[in-house]
């Protein structure tokens, strides 16, 4: 199963960014030319689409134009909706802390649209689920609709499954892989032009931060790499998370490349974060978006402890995941150049991913390598820390 | 259905006829006893004190007693969700007598349906029995109060913890009895589950029900030799799984059913297929077909695991046409019921887990949110810790409503007003 993808274009995109040094190495190398491109940043408050759409419209502008990208392009839109559509946080509705917002979703479907796209296919491997992605929506309670009619020709796409593809398709991972050669996606993830990950601005129990880099952890299909993956073949009707690839319990469906490295440490704080890094450099992405419109800081989801509802108003986007979640981490009030051992690392015991990006040559976490462009950071800077700290207790005195 | 008993198990051990002064501020008003003549002084005052007396074997006419479940959750001591007590989905498995009654009501619509099931503990939880209780009144039941061993000696001797737990339980009690009109409220349902229930087919058919209530969909019961085309009337979907086809005339009123719009989804036992290939037919597991106005989904193989089959029904008739949505209701269970004049929706609720933080553990949701399809001008939320209900705020959408209820523990309803 699987057709192995030609990979001649991203290689020679990726080489002419970066020396040519890593391409003849099997092993990632600490890339000081990594790539650094501008990011944009403005500060938007709502989801109204009166104050949105003219956000999104000037960032897509300061990066050069979103024609320019996705005219008459079939563009590929990964979402984010992490957990159960079941599983708010209190009584707020999914999207307005660690789901993405379907006003956001809509706005830039829209404007994607108006800028030429031929085809915008939204994917996303909603939790537990082989069902068509309307159905996770639903539940959330957005209207599936409202998506479709944003522009011409949309449609959604469960990727946790074959979908509407008839087999996988291998993505090998250009540097080799930190964690696995290659791995088997759905179809959609080669059936584009042009690859979006839209992501929010949240921080992550397992891995430190979740941005437009850990969105992708979701290209993965639960068939072949979850807790009720198949042994031999894919399930097609795997139930549950990624816990295959979080703890290396066991390996994917045999019809899928196995780990490099079965010895390799099994904790979590160590694999995910490679992982993210293979499979951003098997599947680049060429449009990064992050929602910081309204947001979660202390962790990814609902099931995280110490969690707290936040609304920095802020939007990021970049054509450089690495350069754009680095920029995201500093609007955070966290520094993208520490490791494990301290925020936002510490608690999470877990490797930077953006570290590891950047050794691998897929971009820098240098911020005084990237240009900021629209609202400085420190007019955008919302300390995620501080936000979950506990309401210090009134004096006695 | 008469629901005017509330019976309890009269526990053996209590031989003393001064034990049935703990029955005067309740509303127990029978009593199922051993045939033992330990109890002969009891069993004569209790009817001096106008309580019914009978035994096990022999309850009155209009009953019927099932043999049912104690309800609630398998857990793992940690909470993790991914364990073998699980579902297929990694959630918690669920044991719940609803199905089960509601079964027994509509192919015995004049009988009255109790439930026998013990505590599965040596020492059950005052939550527990409020939940035994709530399981079996939610779908019209009557759960035959069952006391355990320890907690009998305990309340024998007199204990007020124990005391305080028959308090606790004779309370939950009271409140269901003081609602048997609500028995006479119409199920809404989106799909029907048409079959016989017996036989080859009482698998199939009965662990479906169990497992649409789990998915959160309002069913309805149809038994095949009582279908008529009025059982179909405002369901979006009918399922048949049964081994083999139905009569020509039952085939007549689904395939009408089907044209006015409905929908049909069937095994492939079914027998000659209806209508025309659809144009659009990507399903794994179901081929499609156009009907009329409406669509038949055709297994492509036997339908032998009722998991698929329920949660495939409810991805076939789609979360749009959702009658009750909830969101952080952990494990549950819901009944949506209209009042005969309609001016009254009901949505009894019973949360058997709840997940926090990433840990499931028994007990009601923290901050749950329900969503009930309808107009509505008013709220009310009833549990079993008030005499009285109090009102909810609602968010109002195009054609339902939204609900953030309080913390709740394992029961509660929803009165709205239309």
């Amino acid at each position: 199963m699987g057709e192995d993808c030609t990979r001649r274009r991203w290689l020679l995109r990726t080489a002419a960014a970066a020396s040519g040094a890593y391409l003849g190495s099997a092993r990632p190398v600490r890339a000081a030319s990594a790539p650094a491109t501008p990011v944009a940043v403005a500060k938007c408050k709502t989801y109204a689409a009166a104050e949105l759409l003219p956000a999104l419209n000037q960032m897509f502008d300061q990066l050069g134009g979103l024609a320019r990208i996705v005219r008459g392009k079939t563009v590929a839109l990964k979402i984010n909706l992490t957990g159960s559509p079941t599983y708010r946080v209190g009584y707020l509705p999914l999207g307005d802390t660690h789901y993405t917002n379907p006003h956001m979703l809509a706005a830039t479907v829209h404007l994607i649209g108006r800028a030429g796209a031929r085809r915008i296919r939204i994917l996303e491997s909603p939790w537990s689920s082989s069902d068509p992605v309307e159905e996770s929506l639903l539940q959330a309670n957005w209207e599936p609709r409202d998506i479709l009619n944003a522009a011409a020709n949309v449609e959604f796409e469960n990727t946790n499954c074959l979908g509407r593809g008839n087999k996988y398709v291998r993505f090998k991972v250009p540097f080799g892989g930190y964690m696995f050669p290659a791995y088997d996606l759905n179809h959609s993830y080669l059936d584009c032009d042009v690859f979006v990950s839209m992501a929010k601005l949240k921080e992550h129990e397992t891995v430190g931060v979740t941005l437009s880099m850990k969105n992708c952890f979701g290209l993965a299909p639960c068939s072949i790499y979850g807790s009720n993956a198949g042994v031999d073949e894919p399930n097609e009707q795997a139930k549950g998370g990624r816990g295959l690839l979080h703890g290396g319990n066991r390996q994917p469906a045999k019809s899928s490349p196995p780990e490099l490295d079965p010895k390799s440490p099994r904790w979590p704080g160590y694999r995910v974060p490679r992982i993210v890094v293979d499979l951003v450099a098997a599947r680049p992405v060429d449009l990064a978006i992050v929602d910081g419109i309204r947001a979660l800081a202390g962790g990814e989801g609902p099931w995280a402890p110490g969690i707290k509802p936040v609304r920095p108003g802020v939007l990021v986007a970049g054509t450089n995941p690495v350069n754009t979640d680095a920029v995201c981490m500093s609007i955070m009030g966290l520094d993208p150049m520490t490791d494990r051992g301290t925020p936002p690392f510490k608690k999470s015991n877990s490797d930077n991913m953006l570290r590891l990006a950047e050794d691998a040559g897929l971009g820098t976490r240098d911020l005084k390598r990237i240009e900021v462009i629209g609202t400085p950071v420190k007019d955008a800077l919302f300390n995620y820390a501080a936000a979950c700290e506990p309401a210090p207790r009134p004096s006695n005195a | 259905m008469d629901l005017k008993w509330t019976p309890m198990r009269w526990p053996t051990d209590w031989q003393d006829p001064s034990a049935l002064a703990l029955l005067k501020p309740t509303c127990v008003n029978y009593l199922v006893v051993e045939k033992t003549p330990v109890l002969d002084a009891v069993v004569a005052q209790a009817k001096t004190n106008g309580i019914e007396v009978g035994e096990a074997a022999a309850p009155p006419a209009e009953v019927t007693i099932l043999q049912g479940e104690w309800p609630g959750v398998k857990l793992s001591p940690s909470g993790a969700k991914d364990v073998a007590s699980a579902g297929p989905t990694g959630a918690p498995w669920v044991d719940s007598n609803g199905w089960k009654i509601r079964l027994t009501a509509a192919i015995q619509p004049d009988k009255t349906i109790w439930v026998y099931a013990a505590p599965k503990e040596s020492q059950a939880s005052r939550e527990s029995y409020r939940m035994a209780l709530a399981d079996a009144g939610v779908s019209g039941g009557r759960w035959i109060i069952s006391l355990d061993k320890h907690l009998v000696a305990a309340i024998g001797a007199g204990n007020p913890d124990a005391l305080q737990t028959w308090d606790t339980i004779s309370r939950a009690a009271g409140f269901m009895a003081s609602h048997t009109s609500w028995s006479n409220y119409t199920p809404q349902a989106v799909v029907g589950v048409l079959s016989d229930f017996t036989g080859p087919n009482e698998l199939n058919g009965t662990e479906t029900l169990n497992l649409l209530a789990r998915a959160n969909e309002q069913y309805q019961i149809i038994p095949k030799n009582k279908a008529s085309v009025s059982s179909f009337q405002g369901l979006r979907a009918v399922l048949y799984a049964d081994a083999d086809p139905p009569t020509a005339d039952l085939k007549k009123e689904v395939i009408a059913f089907v044209e006015e719009g409905g929908m049909l989804i069937a095994g492939p036992n079914w027998g000659a297929l209806p209508g025309r290939p659809a144009k659009y037919d990507d399903h794994p597991r179901y081929a499609s077909r156009l009907l009329g106005k409406g669509k038949v989904q055709i297994a492509k193989a036997d339908v032998d695991d009722p998991y698929v089959f329920a949660n495939d029904a409810v991805i076939l008739v789609s979360h749009r046409h959702d009658l009750v949505r909830f969101w952080n209701g952990g494990a549950l269970e819901s009944f949506l019921t209209v009042s005969p004049d309609r001016t009254r929706t009901l949505l009894q609720m019973i949360f058997f887990a709840r997940e926090l933080n990433g840990r499931v553990s028994a007990g009601g949701p923290e901050a749950a949110s329900v969503r009930v399809v309808g107009r509505y001008r008013r709220a009310k939320l009833w549990t079993l810790d008030q005499s009285s209900p109090i009102d909810v705020q609602m968010d109002f959408e195009k054609d339902a409503v939204e609900l953030h209820l309080p913390p709740i523990s394992e029961y509660a309803a929803v009165e709205l007003e239309v």
